[in-house]
């Protein structure tokens, strides 16, 4: 369906709702409607058209049109079309109608957007506070523009509870958010009965670092590097997306070239994380000998992003309009080299892998995440990919050299352990394959335009698959190059719901395995 | 069976034998140096630092960088139009004092919590832990607050490459087992409680270490709603790991020196 016939199917069902219509750019459709009509066209949306909702978030627009302004943005993944509702909010009003209970997604956005901006949402089934812990006074609303950036309120102190399962011989285990291992902070809450997780509550924002406000009114140039710091290990991708959504604005296409190199430096983050990922997989089951060929494997991918760029992580490749540099270039023999040497690798151990029964007697059937639920929250990426969603942005919205590229999306559908982790080998295969191809086929010629200007007040989307899924940022620029709203919606910030429902009937000693095998990122949820 | 004895016979050690010898290759993105004779004063680099980590001295118009601060994007270093920035491959950075990481002819008088009294204490607490820990530390990693890149390098610090465990070092899963805290992260808000009791928890005497960027200095996360501009805000540290983030390397440099091994 292109935007069109998507825009006139909308105004035969919902023609008085609807106030206003834009299309922006190739592939947005902006409508903007009656605020009390939100739930029947969310509702319509989603369940008639199919369209999943991939972003919700709301943007202080009191000094433009005197109103909050609340987005909702769905996607039609087989055409690759956005289409974002939009609903104004009066000052003095301040509420907005919930659509949680038609749209399952949008619970937590609306709970997010409840705490920074204090919009409430009517009728949300359980709005408590997200991203505020009980340190935070209320009426703290840090994304009004009023808001000032460096004030640090004063210490409250709330208690927050917690969901409680009621019953005789069940008890809670309190984790976090100092964990055993070396991960990130999180305080999860498992309510079991025995061994098996009845219910499973995570608390997260420990690392909420306020990083959308911290990018209101600075620099287009320096809010790239911000967004590479947005999660470690997916700083290409972030950057990669901040970029295309300026691009789009800017309305410059990017050259061929630069394009090429951004997609081998994407599946090259792609590769990485999942290395490391199945490497922790195989830790959590005490699988030593595996664990160390993975990480191994990791160790050579890290030296070959030291050899292209000198940086571990891909920071400092992006540039707003291309790539900082030819990274690529007079490497691509040492690249292919190592690049079939990992590979090699890899298919040993995973037929090494794959033999050893207690290791798969683990993994199969373990933290089953159902196709339903995976659809009804919108995960996103592997644990999706894995509960038979075929739900990837190089697919659905391709750019020019994944369109040329050819690639199949792994098909696996049980959504257990074994599922995620080979949908992750699979991947890691495709990985090596896509950055051969690219370099095979990589035009020669510049690799950046210069973007001199920004209108200011145009907003676009900027998309990517991340390794751990479908990566959506919004930016809204503001005067003088800056940004005026910056909107970072992480694969991460879908699938934590998700692995709350997949833990469900499992051991609780299963929970660190179910965990890596969904690898999420605390800090790209946190923000 | 066959094929995983292959496997062990096929790489039967991958580890670096740093730092008793020097790394056979050398990072390209290290520690940041500023010609003065090339520079024309132009100020571009000044503006257009992402975590305002180069500064001028108001009287000598000299510019220098915070390595606290710096997260090493080397954009300086490409968008200076007479070319005396340079990016040089040392990698190991870390400092006891945050004054030692700050170019000395610039306006630290602003960041008060440099001098502060905890400083005359922890002198005195690394001389007795020379004495007590011996040969091996135990260190728990305290993630305040990062993006998760510094705790990926922590992370890399255990795997085939770097092997911290032949150092005597290893990561125990409780601050109650730990003679060390290797912090990484701005120490945002809702994390704060969580450090300050994770370090009391810790056993006495104790080395507190920061690892990069953010844990130094706030990075590019500092002056921020949610975030205090380096963790020497809520605990006291020993020694400042710069980088964003500081390889595998930089960080074993840096508890080695915690340790005075060095």
């Amino acid at each position: 369906m292109t935007a069109i016939e998507i825009n006139k199917k909308l105004i035969e069902n919902f023609g008085d709702d609807i106030i206003k219509t834009v299309k922006a750019y190739e592939n947005e459709l902006y409508l903007e409607i009656k605020p009390d009509r939100i739930r029947e066209l969310s509702g319509y949306i989603n369940h008639e058209m199919g369209y999943p909702l991939v972003s919700m978030f709301a943007n202080d627009e009191t000094s433009l049109i005197g109103k909050y302004a609340v987005y909702y943005a769905f996607a039609d993944r087989v055409s690759g079309i956005l289409l974002i509702l939009k609903i104004g909010i009066e000052p003095e009003q301040m509420t907005f109608e919930s659509i949680a209970g038609k749209v399952h997604a949008a619970a937590r956005y609306e709970r997010e957007i409840k705490d920074l901006f204090g919009l409430n949402p009517v009728g949300h089934p359980n709005a408590k506070r997200l991203v505020f812990h009980g340190n935070w006074p209320r009426e703290t609303f840090p994304l009004r523009k009023a808001y000032d950036l460096k004030h640090r309120p004063d210490f409250a102190k709330e208690k927050i509870n917690f969901s409680k399962v009621i019953s005789a011989g069940v008890f809670e285990i309190p984790v976090g958010p100092v964990h055993a291992g070396i991960i990130e902070p999180g305080h999860f809450r498992f309510s079991v009965a025995g061994e098996p997780i009845i219910n499973l509550e995570a608390q997260l924002y420990f690392v909420h670092k306020g990083i959308e406000k911290l990018c209101e009114g600075e620099s287009l140039e320096k809010c790239l590097f911000v967004a590479e710091r947005i999660s470690g290990d997916e700083s290409f991708t972030n950057a990669y997306a901040y970029c295309q959504a300026i691009e789009k604005i800017a309305g410059l296409k990017i050259p061929e070239r630069a394009e090429y190199i951004r997609v081998v430096f994407a599946e090259l983050e792609r590769l990485t994380s999942h290395l490391g990922d199945l490497g922790g997989i195989c830790t959590d089951v005490a699988y030593g000998f595996a664990a160390s060929q993975f990480k191994m494997m990791r160790g050579w991918a890290y030296g070959i992003a030291d050899e292209l760029c000198g940086m571990r992580f891909l920071r400092g490749v992006n540039r707003l309009g291309g790539v900082r540099k030819d990274f690529v270039a007079g490497k691509e023999a040492s690249l292919i080299r190592q690049l079939k040497k990992i590979r090699s690798e890899f298919e040993e151990t995973e037929v090494i892998i794959k033999a050893n029964s207690f290791f798969i007697d683990r993994v199969e059937n373990t933290g089953i995440l159902s196709a339903q639920i995976a659809a009804d929250l919108n995960a996103v990426g592997p644990p999706a990919r894995a509960a038979g969603i075929r739900s990837d942005v190089r697919k659905s919205f391709p750019n020019r050299v994944y369109r040329q590229l050819s690639f199949a999306i792994p098909e696996h559908h049980n959504g257990d352990v074994n599922c995620r982790m080979n949908v992750k080998i699979e991947e890691c295969y495709q990985a090596i394959d896509l950055m051969l191809a690219a370099i095979d086929s990589m035009p020669a010629g510049r690799i950046r335009e210069s973007i001199t200007t920004v209108a200011p007040y145009q907003f676009a989307f900027g998309m990517t698959e991340a390794p751990r899924g479908e990566n959506i940022h919004w930016v809204m620029t503001g005067e003088n190059n800056t940004i005026f709203r910056y909107k970072i919606r992480t694969p991460s910030f879908c699938n934590w719901p998700a692995l709350c429902h997949a833990v469900k009937g499992n051991l609780v000693p299963d929970f660190p395995l179910i965990n890596k095998s969904f690898n999420l990122s605390y800090a790209g949820n946190d923000l | 069976m066959f094929n995983t004895i292959k496997k062990i016979i096929k790489y039967p050690n991958l580890t670096q034998n740093y730092p008793r010898k020097a790394l056979l290759s050398l990072p390209k993105t290290g520690k940041t140096v500023i010609d003065m004779k090339k520079c024309t004063g132009c100020g571009e680099c000044l503006g257009r630092c992402p975590s305002q980590a180069i500064v001028r001295d108001a009287q000598t118009k000299v510019l220098g960088i915070n390595l606290d601060t710096c997260v090493f994007c080397t954009l300086c270093e490409e968008i200076c139009p007479s070319g005396a920035i340079a990016m040089t491959n040392q990698f190991e950075l870390a400092e006891e004092k945050r004054t030692a990481l700050r170019s000395s002819t610039l306006v630290i008088a602003e960041d008060q919590e440099i001098v502060m009294p905890y400083e005359a204490i922890c002198a005195e607490l690394v001389k007795r832990i020379r004495k007590t820990f011996g040969r091996s530390l135990n260190i728990r990693e305290v993630d305040a607050g990062s993006c998760n890149g510094c705790d990926y390098e922590i992370n890399a610090m255990n795997n085939p490459f770097n092997d911290v465990e032949r150092l005597g070092m290893h990561f125990v899963a409780s601050p109650r087992h730990a003679d060390m805290l290797l912090v990484t992260g701005t120490a945002t808000r809702n994390m704060q409680l969580a450090l300050i009791k994770t370090y009391n928890a810790t056993p006495d005497p104790k080395l507190v270490v920061a690892v990069g960027a953010c844990a130094c200095s706030g990075g590019i996360f500092r002056d921020s709603y949610a975030t205090s501009n380096g963790i020497d805000n809520i605990v006291p540290v020993d020694v400042y790991i710069p980088g964003c983030p500081p390889r595998p390397q930089a960080i074993i440099y840096g508890i080695l020196k915690a340790i005075e091994k060095l």
